[in-house]
Protein backbone atom coordinates (compact mmCIF):
# COMPACT_ATOMS: atom_id res chain seq x y z
CA UNK A 1 0.00 0.00 0.00
CA UNK A 2 3.03 2.27 1.04
CA UNK A 3 4.79 1.61 -2.11
CA UNK A 4 2.12 2.20 -3.92
CA UNK A 5 1.61 5.82 -2.50
CA UNK A 6 4.70 6.22 -3.07
CA UNK A 7 5.05 5.12 -7.12
CA UNK A 8 1.79 7.21 -7.25
CA UNK A 9 3.75 10.95 -5.69
CA UNK A 10 6.44 9.89 -8.09
CA UNK A 11 4.20 9.51 -11.08
CA UNK A 12 2.35 13.01 -9.98
CA UNK A 13 5.99 14.53 -9.89
CA UNK A 14 7.66 13.40 -13.02
CA UNK A 15 3.81 14.74 -14.35
CA UNK A 16 4.50 18.49 -12.98
CA UNK A 17 8.34 18.37 -14.34
CA UNK A 18 7.01 17.20 -17.36
CA UNK A 19 4.85 20.19 -17.61
CA UNK A 20 6.88 22.46 -16.04
CA UNK A 21 9.44 21.39 -18.59
CA UNK A 22 7.61 21.91 -21.84
CA UNK A 23 8.92 22.89 -24.84
CA UNK A 24 8.30 26.48 -25.49
CA UNK A 25 6.76 26.34 -28.86
CA UNK A 26 4.86 23.27 -27.10
CA UNK A 27 3.94 25.58 -24.08
CA UNK A 28 2.80 28.42 -26.07
CA UNK A 29 0.45 25.99 -28.33
CA UNK A 30 -1.17 24.35 -25.17
CA UNK A 31 -1.65 28.02 -23.56
CA UNK A 32 -3.25 29.46 -26.80
CA UNK A 33 -5.46 26.40 -26.92
CA UNK A 34 -7.00 27.08 -23.52
CA UNK A 35 -6.87 30.99 -24.14
CA UNK A 36 -8.66 31.10 -27.31
CA UNK A 37 -10.93 28.57 -25.55
CA UNK A 38 -12.06 30.40 -22.53
CA UNK A 39 -11.95 34.00 -24.31
CA UNK A 40 -15.09 34.15 -25.87
CA UNK A 41 -16.60 33.40 -22.82
CA UNK A 42 -14.64 35.68 -21.02
CA UNK A 43 -16.05 38.34 -23.17
CA UNK A 44 -19.35 37.18 -23.25
CA UNK A 45 -18.95 37.64 -19.55
CA UNK A 46 -17.18 41.04 -19.59
CA UNK A 47 -20.01 42.20 -22.49
CA UNK A 48 -22.83 40.97 -19.78
CA UNK A 49 -21.34 42.94 -16.70
CA UNK A 50 -21.05 45.78 -19.04
CA UNK A 51 -24.67 45.60 -19.78
CA UNK A 52 -25.61 44.99 -16.64
CA UNK A 53 -23.84 48.00 -15.32
CA UNK A 54 -25.73 50.32 -17.90
CA UNK A 55 -28.92 48.77 -16.55
CA UNK A 56 -28.06 49.62 -13.10
CA UNK A 57 -26.87 53.09 -14.01
CA UNK A 58 -30.12 53.62 -15.58
CA UNK A 59 -32.23 52.50 -12.78
CA UNK A 60 -30.40 53.99 -10.05
CA UNK A 61 -30.99 57.52 -12.17
CA UNK A 62 -34.65 56.76 -12.41
CA UNK A 63 -34.99 56.06 -8.65
CA UNK A 64 -32.76 59.56 -8.01
CA UNK A 65 -35.47 61.45 -9.82
CA UNK A 66 -37.98 60.01 -8.14
CA UNK A 67 -36.78 60.96 -5.22
CA UNK A 68 -35.87 64.45 -5.95
CA UNK A 69 -39.05 64.80 -8.15
CA UNK A 70 -42.21 63.23 -6.74
CA UNK A 71 -44.56 64.84 -8.71
CA UNK A 72 -42.99 64.33 -12.38
CA UNK A 73 -45.00 61.86 -14.15
CA UNK A 74 -43.68 58.43 -15.15
CA UNK A 75 -43.97 59.55 -18.58
CA UNK A 76 -41.18 62.32 -18.11
CA UNK A 77 -39.19 59.56 -16.19
CA UNK A 78 -38.95 57.62 -19.18
CA UNK A 79 -38.15 61.12 -21.80
CA UNK A 80 -35.57 61.90 -19.21
CA UNK A 81 -34.13 58.20 -19.82
CA UNK A 82 -34.48 58.62 -23.33
CA UNK A 83 -32.52 61.79 -23.65
CA UNK A 84 -29.74 59.89 -20.93
CA UNK A 85 -29.16 56.97 -22.96
CA UNK A 86 -29.26 59.75 -26.43
CA UNK A 87 -26.30 62.18 -24.60
CA UNK A 88 -24.47 58.35 -23.81
CA UNK A 89 -24.79 57.58 -27.34
CA UNK A 90 -23.43 60.76 -28.55
CA UNK A 91 -20.67 60.37 -26.21
CA UNK A 92 -19.83 57.35 -27.30
CA UNK A 93 -20.06 58.69 -31.10
CA UNK A 94 -18.08 61.19 -30.45
CA UNK A 95 -14.90 59.01 -28.80
CA UNK A 96 -15.34 56.69 -31.95
CA UNK A 97 -14.75 59.43 -33.91
CA UNK A 98 -11.64 60.67 -32.03
CA UNK A 99 -10.71 57.05 -32.19
CA UNK A 100 -11.41 57.17 -35.87
CA UNK A 101 -9.46 60.50 -35.92
CA UNK A 102 -6.47 59.57 -34.20
CA UNK A 103 -6.10 56.05 -35.88
CA UNK A 104 -5.91 58.04 -39.51
CA UNK A 105 -3.17 60.54 -37.95
CA UNK A 106 -0.93 57.95 -36.68
CA UNK A 107 1.54 56.97 -38.86
CA UNK A 108 2.13 53.28 -37.79
CA UNK A 109 -0.43 50.10 -39.07
CA UNK A 110 -2.85 49.91 -36.27
CA UNK A 111 -4.69 47.65 -34.95
CA UNK A 112 -8.26 48.47 -33.22
CA UNK A 113 -8.65 45.74 -30.22
CA UNK A 114 -10.92 45.52 -27.46
CA UNK A 115 -9.37 45.23 -23.72
CA UNK A 116 -11.10 41.84 -22.32
CA UNK A 117 -9.89 41.54 -19.59
CA UNK A 118 -7.28 42.02 -16.71
CA UNK A 119 -4.58 39.94 -15.56
CA UNK A 120 -6.50 37.64 -12.62
CA UNK A 121 -3.64 36.37 -11.12
CA UNK A 122 -2.57 39.85 -9.32
CA UNK A 123 1.30 38.75 -10.14
CA UNK A 124 1.22 40.89 -13.27
CA UNK A 125 -0.20 44.56 -14.54
CA UNK A 126 -1.13 43.16 -17.73
CA UNK A 127 -4.68 43.29 -19.97
CA UNK A 128 -5.70 41.21 -22.22
CA UNK A 129 -6.89 42.16 -25.78
CA UNK A 130 -9.22 40.67 -28.13
CA UNK A 131 -6.96 39.85 -31.24
CA UNK A 132 -4.44 37.54 -31.65
CA UNK A 133 -2.48 36.21 -34.43
CA UNK A 134 -5.01 35.55 -36.72
CA UNK A 135 -5.54 39.52 -36.90
CA UNK A 136 -1.91 40.62 -36.98
CA UNK A 137 -1.21 40.93 -33.61
CA UNK A 138 2.66 40.01 -32.83
CA UNK A 139 5.22 39.73 -29.69
CA UNK A 140 6.51 42.94 -28.03
CA UNK A 141 4.52 45.31 -30.32
CA UNK A 142 3.74 48.88 -28.59
CA UNK A 143 0.54 48.91 -27.54
CA UNK A 144 -1.61 52.47 -27.55
CA UNK A 145 -4.80 54.54 -27.06
CA UNK A 146 -5.53 58.38 -28.36
CA UNK A 147 -4.15 59.18 -24.90
CA UNK A 148 -0.55 57.84 -25.24
CA UNK A 149 1.56 54.26 -24.69
CA UNK A 150 0.08 51.53 -22.57
CA UNK A 151 2.40 49.14 -22.57
CA UNK A 152 3.75 46.05 -25.71
CA UNK A 153 2.48 43.12 -26.16
CA UNK A 154 3.39 39.93 -24.64
CA UNK A 155 1.56 36.88 -24.93
CA UNK A 156 0.02 36.37 -28.25
CA UNK A 157 -2.63 33.68 -29.19
CA UNK A 158 -4.42 32.53 -31.95
CA UNK A 159 -7.40 35.42 -30.82
CA UNK A 160 -6.23 37.43 -27.60
CA UNK A 161 -3.24 38.78 -26.84
CA UNK A 162 -1.79 40.06 -23.15
CA UNK A 163 -0.42 43.35 -23.12
CA UNK A 164 2.14 44.29 -20.54
CA UNK A 165 0.94 47.31 -19.28
CA UNK A 166 3.48 50.37 -18.37
CA UNK A 167 2.72 49.79 -14.68
CA UNK A 168 4.79 46.25 -14.48
CA UNK A 169 7.77 46.61 -13.28
CA UNK A 170 8.92 44.38 -16.16
CA UNK A 171 8.29 46.58 -18.59
CA UNK A 172 10.62 48.77 -19.64
CA UNK A 173 10.56 51.52 -22.18
CA UNK A 174 13.33 53.46 -23.79
CA UNK A 175 12.22 57.43 -23.23
CA UNK A 176 13.26 61.26 -23.97
CA UNK A 177 11.65 64.27 -22.35
CA UNK A 178 10.61 66.33 -24.61
CA UNK A 179 11.44 69.54 -23.75
CA UNK A 180 15.26 68.89 -22.84
CA UNK A 181 15.70 66.02 -24.92
CA UNK A 182 17.13 63.89 -22.08
CA UNK A 183 17.27 60.16 -22.51
CA UNK A 184 16.35 57.23 -20.00
CA UNK A 185 14.39 53.93 -19.05
CA UNK A 186 11.23 54.14 -17.70
CA UNK A 187 9.84 50.70 -15.95
CA UNK A 188 7.02 50.22 -14.17
CA UNK A 189 6.60 50.88 -10.77
CA UNK A 190 3.70 47.76 -10.11
CA UNK A 191 0.77 49.82 -8.65
CA UNK A 192 -2.84 48.89 -8.74
CA UNK A 193 -4.02 49.18 -12.27
CA UNK A 194 -4.72 53.03 -12.47
CA UNK A 195 -2.65 54.20 -9.19
CA UNK A 196 -0.58 57.03 -10.44
CA UNK A 197 2.51 57.49 -10.72
CA UNK A 198 2.92 54.14 -12.89
CA UNK A 199 6.65 54.72 -13.64
CA UNK A 200 9.84 55.79 -12.83
CA UNK A 201 13.32 57.04 -14.50
CA UNK A 202 15.93 56.13 -12.75
CA UNK A 203 19.40 57.06 -13.00
CA UNK A 204 18.90 60.60 -14.91
CA UNK A 205 22.74 62.35 -14.53
CA UNK A 206 22.07 64.94 -12.12
CA UNK A 207 23.45 67.64 -14.21
CA UNK A 208 20.10 66.63 -16.60
CA UNK A 209 17.57 69.55 -17.06
CA UNK A 210 14.61 67.69 -15.74
CA UNK A 211 11.63 69.40 -14.35
CA UNK A 212 7.68 68.44 -13.05
CA UNK A 213 5.24 68.63 -15.84
CA UNK A 214 7.63 67.82 -18.21
CA UNK A 215 6.15 65.65 -21.34
CA UNK A 216 8.42 61.78 -21.34
CA UNK A 217 7.57 60.56 -25.16
CA UNK A 218 9.18 57.19 -26.25
CA UNK A 219 12.74 57.86 -28.20
CA UNK A 220 12.74 55.33 -30.65
CA UNK A 221 15.65 53.52 -29.29
CA UNK A 222 16.02 49.33 -29.10
CA UNK A 223 13.65 49.40 -31.91
CA UNK A 224 10.31 47.97 -29.86
CA UNK A 225 8.65 51.42 -29.49
CA UNK A 226 7.90 53.75 -32.20
CA UNK A 227 9.65 56.81 -31.50
CA UNK A 228 7.70 59.80 -30.07
CA UNK A 229 4.54 57.93 -28.28
CA UNK A 230 3.68 60.27 -25.02
CA UNK A 231 4.49 58.21 -21.91
CA UNK A 232 3.26 60.52 -19.55
CA UNK A 233 4.37 63.62 -17.66
CA UNK A 234 6.91 64.13 -15.23
CA UNK A 235 5.38 64.55 -11.30
CA UNK A 236 8.01 64.69 -8.49
CA UNK A 237 11.77 64.60 -9.65
CA UNK A 238 14.44 63.71 -6.29
CA UNK A 239 18.45 63.59 -6.33
CA UNK A 240 19.19 60.07 -5.07
CA UNK A 241 20.85 59.75 -1.58
CA UNK A 242 24.39 59.89 -2.76
CA UNK A 243 23.57 62.69 -4.90
CA UNK A 244 24.92 60.76 -8.24
CA UNK A 245 21.12 60.51 -9.70
CA UNK A 246 18.25 62.43 -10.34
CA UNK A 247 15.13 59.77 -10.08
CA UNK A 248 11.54 61.21 -12.22
CA UNK A 249 8.13 59.62 -11.41
CA UNK A 250 6.01 59.94 -13.91
CA UNK A 251 2.02 59.79 -14.37
CA UNK A 252 1.09 57.14 -17.35
CA UNK A 253 -0.67 59.30 -19.97
CA UNK A 254 -3.40 57.26 -20.66
CA UNK A 255 -5.49 56.06 -17.33
CA UNK A 256 -4.24 52.14 -17.27
CA UNK A 257 -7.25 51.46 -14.96
CA UNK A 258 -9.81 52.03 -17.53
CA UNK A 259 -8.83 50.77 -20.63
CA UNK A 260 -11.64 49.92 -22.78
CA UNK A 261 -9.55 49.94 -25.96
CA UNK A 262 -6.05 50.13 -27.64
CA UNK A 263 -4.49 49.86 -30.77
CA UNK A 264 -1.33 47.66 -31.38
CA UNK A 265 1.57 48.79 -33.63
CA UNK A 266 1.91 46.36 -36.21
CA UNK A 267 4.31 45.95 -39.09
CA UNK A 268 3.56 44.39 -42.43
CA UNK A 269 5.09 41.65 -41.63
CA UNK A 270 2.72 40.87 -38.78
CA UNK A 271 -0.20 41.99 -41.06
CA UNK A 272 1.31 39.91 -44.17
CA UNK A 273 1.18 36.97 -41.88
CA UNK A 274 -1.77 37.07 -40.94
CA UNK A 275 -3.03 37.19 -44.41
CA UNK A 276 -0.94 33.93 -45.16
CA UNK A 277 -2.63 32.34 -41.96
CA UNK A 278 -6.18 33.07 -43.34
CA UNK A 279 -8.19 34.16 -45.78
CA UNK A 280 -8.74 37.68 -45.56
CA UNK A 281 -12.20 38.91 -44.16
CA UNK A 282 -15.03 39.75 -45.82
CA UNK A 283 -16.44 42.38 -43.93
CA UNK A 284 -17.59 43.69 -40.37
CA UNK A 285 -15.10 45.35 -38.41
CA UNK A 286 -12.12 45.90 -39.85
CA UNK A 287 -8.77 47.26 -38.71
CA UNK A 288 -7.42 50.68 -39.92
CA UNK A 289 -4.23 50.90 -41.72
CA UNK A 290 -1.63 53.14 -42.67
CA UNK A 291 1.42 53.73 -44.42
CA UNK A 292 4.41 52.52 -42.07
CA UNK A 293 7.83 52.22 -42.86
CA UNK A 294 8.81 48.48 -43.21
CA UNK A 295 10.77 46.61 -40.62
CA UNK A 296 11.59 49.73 -38.40
CA UNK A 297 9.99 48.33 -35.52
CA UNK A 298 10.91 44.73 -35.66
CA UNK A 299 12.47 44.41 -32.07
CA UNK B 1 -18.12 13.86 -8.82
CA UNK B 2 -17.82 12.23 -12.69
CA UNK B 3 -15.03 14.08 -14.72
CA UNK B 4 -17.96 15.77 -16.61
CA UNK B 5 -18.87 17.90 -13.42
CA UNK B 6 -15.28 18.79 -12.63
CA UNK B 7 -14.53 20.08 -16.06
CA UNK B 8 -17.29 22.13 -16.35
CA UNK B 9 -16.29 23.92 -12.69
CA UNK B 10 -12.85 24.04 -14.21
CA UNK B 11 -14.07 25.53 -17.01
CA UNK B 12 -16.67 27.61 -15.47
CA UNK B 13 -13.93 28.49 -12.97
CA UNK B 14 -11.25 29.61 -14.91
CA UNK B 15 -14.15 32.13 -17.26
CA UNK B 16 -14.60 33.69 -14.04
CA UNK B 17 -11.55 34.01 -12.73
CA UNK B 18 -10.30 35.27 -16.01
CA UNK B 19 -13.23 38.03 -15.75
CA UNK B 20 -12.75 39.20 -12.34
CA UNK B 21 -9.61 41.38 -12.24
CA UNK B 22 -7.20 40.92 -9.24
CA UNK B 23 -8.22 42.13 -5.92
CA UNK B 24 -7.19 45.81 -5.36
CA UNK B 25 -6.05 45.45 -1.59
CA UNK B 26 -4.12 43.53 0.24
CA UNK B 27 -0.80 42.95 -2.19
CA UNK B 28 -3.55 42.89 -5.04
CA UNK B 29 -4.10 39.09 -4.40
CA UNK B 30 -6.33 36.73 -7.51
CA UNK B 31 -9.91 35.86 -6.53
CA UNK B 32 -9.20 31.75 -5.76
CA UNK B 33 -11.76 30.24 -7.63
CA UNK B 34 -9.86 27.59 -9.39
CA UNK B 35 -8.24 27.01 -6.12
CA UNK B 36 -11.49 26.38 -4.86
CA UNK B 37 -12.35 23.37 -6.92
CA UNK B 38 -9.06 21.84 -6.56
CA UNK B 39 -9.67 21.74 -2.82
CA UNK B 40 -13.07 20.62 -3.18
CA UNK B 41 -12.02 17.67 -4.86
CA UNK B 42 -9.32 17.12 -2.61
CA UNK B 43 -11.94 17.15 0.67
CA UNK B 44 -14.89 15.31 -0.84
CA UNK B 45 -13.29 13.09 -3.79
CA UNK B 46 -11.14 10.32 -4.14
CA UNK B 47 -7.42 11.22 -4.42
CA UNK B 48 -7.06 11.04 -8.03
CA UNK B 49 -9.88 13.70 -8.84
CA UNK B 50 -8.05 16.14 -6.30
CA UNK B 51 -4.86 15.28 -8.60
CA UNK B 52 -6.74 15.58 -11.75
CA UNK B 53 -8.44 19.31 -10.88
CA UNK B 54 -5.09 20.29 -9.52
CA UNK B 55 -3.34 19.65 -12.82
CA UNK B 56 -5.77 20.69 -15.17
CA UNK B 57 -6.82 23.92 -12.86
CA UNK B 58 -2.97 24.93 -12.71
CA UNK B 59 -2.99 24.59 -16.44
CA UNK B 60 -5.99 26.69 -16.79
CA UNK B 61 -4.62 29.42 -14.44
CA UNK B 62 -1.24 29.62 -16.26
CA UNK B 63 -2.64 29.44 -19.79
CA UNK B 64 -4.67 32.49 -18.57
CA UNK B 65 -1.55 34.24 -17.35
CA UNK B 66 2.13 35.01 -17.88
CA UNK B 67 3.38 32.07 -15.50
CA UNK B 68 4.98 29.44 -16.90
CA UNK B 69 3.17 25.97 -17.62
CA UNK B 70 3.12 24.06 -14.53
CA UNK B 71 4.13 26.34 -11.47
CA UNK B 72 -0.30 26.83 -10.37
CA UNK B 73 -0.32 23.21 -10.80
CA UNK B 74 2.71 22.49 -8.45
CA UNK B 75 0.95 25.41 -5.74
CA UNK B 76 -2.22 24.11 -6.54
CA UNK B 77 -0.85 20.33 -5.11
CA UNK B 78 0.81 21.95 -2.26
CA UNK B 79 -2.38 23.48 -1.26
CA UNK B 80 -4.22 20.37 -1.56
CA UNK B 81 -2.06 18.46 0.21
CA UNK B 82 -2.14 20.23 3.21
CA UNK B 83 -5.83 19.88 2.18
CA UNK B 84 -5.30 16.02 2.01
CA UNK B 85 -3.72 16.02 5.58
CA UNK B 86 -6.62 17.95 7.27
CA UNK B 87 -9.35 16.40 5.67
CA UNK B 88 -9.97 14.20 8.05
CA UNK B 89 -10.00 16.79 11.17
CA UNK B 90 -12.45 19.17 8.64
CA UNK B 91 -15.95 19.54 8.78
CA UNK B 92 -16.32 20.68 5.57
CA UNK B 93 -20.24 21.51 6.00
CA UNK B 94 -19.16 24.30 8.29
CA UNK B 95 -19.13 27.45 6.86
CA UNK B 96 -16.71 28.81 9.42
CA UNK B 97 -14.32 25.74 9.24
CA UNK B 98 -14.36 25.68 5.42
CA UNK B 99 -13.67 29.65 5.90
CA UNK B 100 -10.35 28.97 7.97
CA UNK B 101 -9.61 26.00 5.75
CA UNK B 102 -9.85 27.95 2.59
CA UNK B 103 -7.71 31.18 4.03
CA UNK B 104 -5.26 28.44 4.91
CA UNK B 105 -4.51 26.59 1.89
CA UNK B 106 -4.66 30.04 -0.28
CA UNK B 107 -2.24 31.12 1.74
CA UNK B 108 -0.12 28.16 1.36
CA UNK B 109 -0.84 28.29 -2.43
CA UNK B 110 0.20 32.22 -2.88
CA UNK B 111 3.51 31.54 -0.80
CA UNK B 112 4.39 28.29 -3.28
CA UNK B 113 3.91 30.18 -6.12
CA UNK B 114 5.55 33.33 -4.90
CA UNK B 115 8.08 31.20 -4.25
CA UNK B 116 8.56 29.40 -7.68
CA UNK B 117 8.34 32.89 -9.81
CA UNK B 118 10.91 34.25 -7.17
CA UNK B 119 12.92 31.65 -7.98
CA UNK B 120 12.47 31.65 -11.53
CA UNK B 121 13.19 35.90 -11.55
CA UNK B 122 9.59 35.96 -12.59
CA UNK B 123 8.67 38.44 -9.89
CA UNK B 124 10.30 40.36 -7.08
CA UNK B 125 8.47 40.59 -4.19
CA UNK B 126 9.98 41.74 -0.69
CA UNK B 127 9.26 38.69 1.78
CA UNK B 128 6.89 41.47 3.66
CA UNK B 129 4.88 41.95 0.54
CA UNK B 130 4.48 38.46 -0.05
CA UNK B 131 3.36 37.76 3.41
CA UNK B 132 0.58 40.43 2.63
CA UNK B 133 -0.29 38.79 -0.48
CA UNK B 134 -0.77 35.45 1.31
CA UNK B 135 -2.61 37.62 3.93
CA UNK B 136 -4.97 38.83 1.02
CA UNK B 137 -5.61 35.59 -0.46
CA UNK B 138 -6.64 34.24 2.77
CA UNK B 139 -9.02 37.17 3.42
CA UNK B 140 -10.29 35.94 -0.59
CA UNK B 141 -10.77 32.58 0.25
CA UNK B 142 -12.33 32.41 3.34
CA UNK B 143 -15.08 34.48 1.70
CA UNK B 144 -14.96 32.88 -1.55
CA UNK B 145 -14.40 28.82 -0.66
CA UNK B 146 -17.29 28.44 1.90
CA UNK B 147 -19.72 29.90 -0.97
CA UNK B 148 -18.14 27.74 -3.78
CA UNK B 149 -17.97 24.63 -1.80
CA UNK B 150 -21.99 25.39 -1.21
CA UNK B 151 -22.64 25.73 -5.10
CA UNK B 152 -20.52 23.02 -6.13
CA UNK B 153 -22.23 20.57 -3.40
CA UNK B 154 -25.18 21.77 -4.42
CA UNK B 155 -24.89 20.82 -7.87
CA UNK B 156 -23.65 17.73 -7.14
CA UNK B 157 -27.04 17.15 -4.71
CA UNK B 158 -28.73 18.22 -7.88
CA UNK B 159 -26.97 16.10 -10.05
CA UNK B 160 -27.54 12.98 -7.94
CA UNK B 161 -23.62 12.83 -8.02
CA UNK B 162 -22.96 13.87 -3.98
CA UNK B 163 -21.64 11.09 -1.99
CA UNK B 164 -20.32 11.69 1.68
CA UNK B 165 -16.52 11.90 1.95
CA UNK B 166 -14.99 9.36 -0.57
Amino acid sequence: MKDRRWIALCAIGLVVLAIMNLPDAASRRVKGVVRDGISPLQAALRGGAREAQEIFRYVRGIGDLALENRALSEEIVYLRGEMRMARELERDNQMLRDLLGFVQRFPNKLISCEVVGRDSTGWWQTARLDKGVAAGVAEDRAVITPDGLIGRTVSVSDRTADVLLLSDPACKVSVRLARSGVFGVVAGLGHKPGEQPACRLDYVSKTADVQEGDEVVTSGQGGLFPKGLLVGRVVKVKLDDAGLYQTAWIDSAANLGELEYGFVAATDKDLAAARAAEPPPTGGEEDVEADFPEGEDDP
Amino acid sequence: MTLLVLLFWLIAGGTLQAALPAWRHMGQPAFPILLGVVLYAAVNKKIRYFVIAALLAGLVEDALSLAPLGYSACAFLAAGGLALLLRADFFADKAATTSWFGALCAATATGAMALLLQLKGLVALSIGATLWRMAGSAVLAAVVVPLLFGLMRGMERALGTWEDRA
